[in-house]
């Protein structure tokens, strides 16, 4: 018996080959050929340089990927073309707000000028999207996009007050 | 006349794997002169050679010589010698027929059962996980006649002891063939649930315990397909009923079978582990309280018991280097399986769908949506199972219940109590046998609220069950195409089939239906470098996957042999460490990456060169919390004079802090630089490309995605700018060809 497992051993043994835990470097990754992102003129809230883009009415996150808006949100992306642009936005409205404030109207700026007005009469994750007439636009400039809310939760805490819970506005191409 | 063929072909599969390992068992326990009751001996006799026939079978695969004309040379010699040796002229009494009132009651809810399920066994497989998984692996075995190295599915690592008599089945009959294998054990359990209460003296209870078990919704659905659950529990219970016979009788013989059965149960489970310190305490205590020697019986069944187990450990060990995968990652660290993948799935799996664990007795008995089936309202009055406890086989029945249903609460799914449903089955029985009418009543209720058409008037509509059978489809009276045709599984089989080219590689988020495909499919989640290529479809979609934070280390110039970026916080659970590239400066200018150098990392060293890669897609990542200490290396083989170091990272790696450490010449690690500089770099340019390159580099041509997908928007509306086409579009799915 003792030398059967003895027989046995070394076989298995044999068969584990222990695995490198060092490496030299790869092969060199070329960059591929290099064209605008279409998120490119999107803000997402958890983006790393968010704060830059944002011009008022929207809050810090706390760790979250979106974040609350106050009563309009706005912010100011570079653009990089003005044909087949659309103007997009998703967040959330939230449920106990909702049941404070009741349907919301939201009206949708560029440049300040008004793209479309829309009413929500239910809570939950919404997603606008239109497109933008080129004439409002110009390259290589900042334009700014907002949404107006027409009303406001307020905390019963605080006093304070909420608008979306934005996760990411500005064009899409 | 085809059609006639198949059905032909799926019953010979399953009944010459059932008659093989019924001759191989009826060889084992004559040729120890084990006599038992008829019906034990014949359902003993299954059981204990389908542990036999599981072993013979895994080591043809390990041999590649998992050949069918094999199979069939062999099985038909093993039946032929049993037939010669008057194996089937049973040798034991028979029980004392059945009261005549409970063997109706047997008779007719037991036969119209069995309609049921015999249909739904015999139907062609569309089970979630028989057509995934557990034929899936079958499928590649057979292919390739053993097993082939597979290191991109944690489901190949799994033990597979049924599998292996699935692979005898499907060698001549395919999938229901297996299917019905399955349902062996489930017919043989039913009636060993029968046979135990017999012996007991209790066949009121036995009839009754055996309905409660047998008309369960989840266990009849279960039994009924190309699972296993149901398989192990039987092996399980015929354990528990020779370790009593033996506990009686104490024939130093019956160590045999049950040391067989005890390996088996792992090596058909591994949440079925139990049974090995379970049997080993049983004997133990047994022997110690009769002050009889322990060690001897011990190490018999123990030597047997490893036997069956070690060959599926060795397996695994040989293939991805863990004897446990796709769990204990974190013991045997290994380039396959993530331990964020095993924290995350063990998380999953106790909760599921659960807000609070109060919604699991009505989950589990009446809803069934929350937790994957239901076992029956009628479970609702366990709690009554304890009346048993007066009883001494009731405390038997409850303590083997309680121990194998211990799994469950690693994984709340209402399969997962499987395991303990015939012992509380029969407990339930034995503690209300002293009112036969309500027993009668009970076992009324349960087989009526378990009928399928019943069934759907309370359970939820997405409870995992039987919803009709379809005799024509089980007859192939429709063909297997149209009956499957419709099932999402089934049908990304069939678009691979039609549309992949034989050898090509196709990754998808979604798994497909592999018992039904021979492409081989990288499913995301099924293994590391899996994983891996989903992080890195995933990083162009997702900005926080991105390099967009460069952590500057800069230092007076000084030449070191080694250098180390090691990671100095605790953080939260769910988040990891990662890099994206690794740069190293002297004067302002980068260092190209020397052949000489040497990489590596801690933990994950096995991914350490897609810090070096120069992608922007590619991370090396920990795949596991951070944790201070964790570290990437570069040697330089050589003194190098450096003066900066770069690292960049990913947005989701914030929470993490960094220190630089280097190996001076005089070998002592010294620490550069407490903390980065950080400055932001968002890229706005788009990843698709490089990501799909990459795809390209690993010889992965196919994307196979359905809309519920992350990004199957991104893919359908960017898809030039990922460099894919579109090979094939269905329903909720659609074939890209990376171009």
């Amino acid at each position: 018996m003792n030398r059967i497992v003895v027989a046995i051993l070394p076989l298995l043994l044999c068969c584990c080959d222990r695995l490198p835990e060092t490496y030299p470097p790869p092969e060199q990754r070329q960059p591929q050929a290099l064209t605008p992102d279409p998120y490119a003129m999107m803000v997402e809230m958890n983006d790393p340089d968010a704060a830059q883009h944002i011009v008022k009415d929207i809050y810090e996150p706390f760790g979250s990927p979106w974040r609350w808006t106050a009563k309009q949100p706005t912010v100011k992306v570079l653009v990089d073309a003005t044909d087949n642009v659309k103007m997009s936005a998703d967040f959330a409205i939230w449920d106990d707000g909702f049941k404070q404030t009741g349907p919301l109207e939201l009206s949708y700026f560029v440049n300040g000028r008004l793209l479309d007005k829309l009413k929500y009469a239910t809570p939950g994750y919404k997603h606008f999207e239109k497109a933008v007439p080129a004439g409002w636009l110009a390259a290589d400039a900042e334009s700014t996009i907002s949404v107006d809310v027409d009303k406001l939760y307020v905390s019963p805490q605080d006093g304070k007050k909420f608008g979306l819970i934005l996760t990411r506005i500005g064009f899409l191409r | 006349m085809h059609a006639a063929l198949t059905v032909l072909a799926i019953l010979f599969g399953w009944l010459f794997t059932v008659a093989t390992a019924w001759a191989l068992g009826t060889l084992l326990l004559r040729r120890f002169s084990l006599v038992f009751y008829r019906w034990e001996e014949r359902l003993f006799a299954f059981l204990v050679g389908a542990a036999l026939l599981s072993a013979i079978v895994f080591v043809l695969c390990a041999a590649h010589l998992a050949w069918k004309a094999l199979f069939l040379v062999l099985g038909l010699a093993i039946i032929g010698y049993a037939l010669r040796s008057g194996a089937h002229r049973p040798r034991g009494e028979a029980f004392p027929s059945l009261p005549q009132l409970w063997r109706w009651v047997f008779l007719i809810v037991f036969g119209a059962f069995t309609i049921l399920y015999f249909v739904n066994a015999l139907e062609p497989e569309s089970s979630p996980d028989g057509m995934s998984y557990h034929l899936g692996v079958v499928a590649k075995y057979q292919r390739t006649h053993g097993f082939p190295r597979i290191t991109t599915d944690i489901y190949a690592s799994l033990s597979e002891g049924i599998e292996m008599l699935f692979l005898w089945a499907f060698e001549y009959g395919r999938h229901s063939a297996a299917a019905l294998v399955h349902f062996a054990f489930f017919i043989a359990l039913t009636f060993l649930i029968l046979s135990y209460a017999q012996r007991i003296g209790r066949p009121a209870a036995g009839v009754a315990a055996a309905i409660f078990f047998y008309a369960s919704p989840v266990v009849g659905l279960d039994g009924s397909v190309a699972y296993i659950d149901v398989g192990i529990t039987a092996v399980l219970f015929a354990l528990f009923y020779l370790l009593q016979i033996w506990d009686q009788e104490r024939n130093a013989k019956l160590l045999i079978p049950i040391g067989i059965l005890a390996g088996f149960s792992y090596a058909v489970k591994y949440t079925a582990f139990l049974a090995v310190p379970y049997t080993l305490g049983f004997i133990a205590w047994k022997l110690w309280r009769a002050r009889k020697p322990v060690l001897r019986p011990v190490l018999t069944v123990s030597m047997l018991a490893l036997a069956f187990i070690l060959p599926w450990m060795a397996k695994s060990w040989i293939e991805v280097a863990n004897p446990f995968s796709p769990f204990a990652n974190r013991v045997f660290p290994n380039p396959y399986v993530h331990i964020s993948f095993e924290d995350t799935y063990r998380k999953y799996m106790r909760v599921y769908g659960l807000t609070s664990y109060w919604q699991i007795p009505w989950q589990v008995t009446v809803r069934g949506d929350l937790t994957t089936g239901l076992i029956g309202p009628l479970f609702l009055l366990s709690p009554l199972a304890l009346l048993a406890l007066r009883f001494r086989e009731g405390r038997q029945l409850l303590l083997a219940g309680l121990i194998f249903g211990l799994p469950y609460v690693t994984n709340v799914g209402t399969r997962f109590l499987i395991p303990a449903v015939p012992f509380v089955s029969l407990s339930l029985a034995l503690g209300l046998s002293g009112v036969e009418w309500l027993l009668l009543v009970l076992v009324a209720a349960h087989a009526i609220s378990c009928w399928p058409n019943v069934v759907q008037r309370y359970c939820s509509p997405a409870a995992w069950r039987l919803v009709k059978v379809s005799p024509k489809a089980a007859l192939r009276i429709q063909p297997h195409d149209a009956y499957l045709k419709g099932n999402l599984g089934y049908d990304l089989a069939q678009m691979m089939e039609t549309y992949v080219p034989m050898d090509a590689k196709v990754f998808a988020f979604t798994q497909p239906g592999a018992a039904y495909t021979s492409r081989q499919v990288l499913v995301g989640y099924e293994g590391a470098f899996n994983e891996v290529l989903q992080d890195i479809l995933w990083t162009p979609m997702f900005r926080d996957f991105q390099p967009t934070r460069s952590l500057t280390f800069q230092f007076p110039p000084r030449e070191f042999r080694k250098l180390r970026v090691v990671e100095t916080a605790s953080v939260p659970a769910e988040a990891q460490w990662s890099v994206s590239e690794l740069r190293v400066f002297d004067s302002g200018r980068e260092l190209p990456r020397d052949p000489e150098w040497r990489l590596t990392a801690h933990p994950n060293p096995w991914d350490v060169q897609l810090a070096f890669d120069n992608s922007a897609v590619t991370r090396w990542r920990s795949w596991q919390p951070p944790e201070p200490g964790m570290y990437l290396e570069i040697d330089f083989a050589r003194n190098q004079k450096l003066d900066s170091v770069v690292v960049e990272s990913s947005g989701d790696t914030s929470a993490t802090k960094i220190e630089l450490d280097g190996l001076s010449s005089d070998g002592k690690w010294t620490t550069i630089a407490a903390a980065p500089t950080e400055s932001l770099r968002p890229s706005r340019m788009s990843l698709r490309q490089s990501a799909t390159a990459e795809f390209k580099a690993r010889g992965i041509r196919y994307l196979l995605i359905t809309d519920d997908n992350i990004g199957a928007n991104d893919f359908r509306s960017y898809s030039k700018l990922w460099g894919l086409k579109t090979v094939a579009e269905q329903g909720v799915a659609r074939l890209y060809y990376i171009e």
